[in-house]
């Protein structure tokens, strides 16, 4: 019983630190999202000090660990878009999935090149 | 009374669809049971075989999607305690992410342009590797549709993790760092959150991908669009 309040507690938190994100990007009309701009706030938060881990810990972990659990509400929301699916559709999502791919090839190369380069030096 | 019936079964069977995956999911680990993928795919044949609407569904989904915003800035909490490494590895993220992100962007106004769809279209994918409020936002800043982009962001997601295994193999991505550059850049919070089930470290590099790659694409989308269209 006192975990579980514990972790409402952290939950709580996030969600008002989330709140405060949301209040800065209309604030200063922002194109990052409110949670986001969250993120970084607390991050800062963690890094000066402001807010101990152990204040934090088992809600934030829960969260993180399943993080997928709370896209599905918004995926489920893709069935209001079945009719749109005909053939240039099909077509305009396999562009998708190449371009998604290709991100995703060339991102990792470069990225595991230069650590690799790093890594070669520092031995 | 009974909307609070409907909003109750739709949290509980959501959580019991999720929970029900996750437990299949770590014993076969395959794309395919992801479960962001098989339980969308469950709740929405349920939806359709009962005839049931979206909107009637998110009277409860309404209240696990409104902790998708905690739950994004609780992704700080792996950055914080990856932090020293981080710093160390910040060049080759950025310059992974940069180069992935132009590829991105340049590659969806090419093959659209190719296939010839319209220009409302290609507005609307080509913010598709950036986290769904702000493919939203360049998308519409561009003139395009919000709510395709929304799914376009979606396809990205869940298409790139599923592809991903295929992707590292063809293309020998095996550092921890390259793969978490990867998945961010291409596939934004739902690929930060399955690289996060593998490994601390590639689920924190990923998620600095993300973020990184949703300031970069904001800025060149326009850019690159105006250049090559």
């Amino acid at each position: 019983m006192l975990k579980i309040s514990k972790i409402v507690f952290h939950i709580a938190v996030l969600y008002v630190i989330f709140l405060f994100g949301n209040l800065v990007q209309q604030t200063f009309n922002l194109f990052v999202p409110g949670s986001v701009i969250g993120m970084i706030v607390f991050l800062i938060f963690l890094l000066t000090g402001i807010i101990k881990v152990s204040w934090i810990e088992e809600g934030t972990k829960l969260f993180v660990n399943h993080l997928t659990l709370f896209f599905i509400p918004a995926t489920v929301g893709v069935m209001n878009y079945m009719e749109i699916f005909s053939a240039t559709v099909l077509w305009v999502v396999g562009i998708v999935l190449i371009s998604t791919a290709l991100v995703m090839a060339i991102a990792g190369m470069v990225s595991q090149w230069l650590i690799r380069k790093k890594e070669f030096q520092h031995e | 009374m009974n909307s609070i019936l409907i909003g109750l079964l739709s949290i509980v069977g959501t959580l019991a669809v999720y929970s029900t995956i996750w437990k299949l999911h770590k014993k076969i680990m395959l794309p395919i049971t992801l479960p962001i993928f098989l339980g969308s795919i469950l709740i929405v044949s349920v939806l359709l075989v009962f005839d049931i609407s979206y909107d009637t569904y998110m009277v409860g989904g309404e209240w696990i999607n409104q902790l998708l915003g905690p739950a994004v800035v609780a992704l700080a909490y792996p950055l914080y305690q990856q932090r020293h490494l981080l710093k160390e590895l910040i060049i080759p993220i950025v310059c992974g992410t940069l180069l992935g992100a132009v590829a991105g962007v340049s590659s969806g106004i090419l093959l659209s342009g190719w296939i010839g769809v319209d220009d409302f279209i290609i507005y609307s994918l080509v913010p598709k590797s950036v986290t769904t409020p702000v493919s939203m936002a360049i998308a519409d800043s561009m003139g395009g549709v919000m709510s395709l982009a929304a799914i376009f962001v979606i396809i990205a997601g869940i298409g790139g993790v599923i592809m991903s295994p295929y992707v590292f193999k063809v293309f020998k991505i095996d550092h921890v760092i390259g793969r978490g550059v990867g998945m961010g850049s291409a596939s934004h919070a739902i690929g930060t959150a399955h690289a996060m089930e593998h490994d601390q470290l590639g689920g924190s590099v990923s998620t600095v991908a993300m973020v990184l790659s949703a300031v970069i694409v904001s800025i060149i989308a326009p850019a690159l669009v105006s250049l090559m269209m």
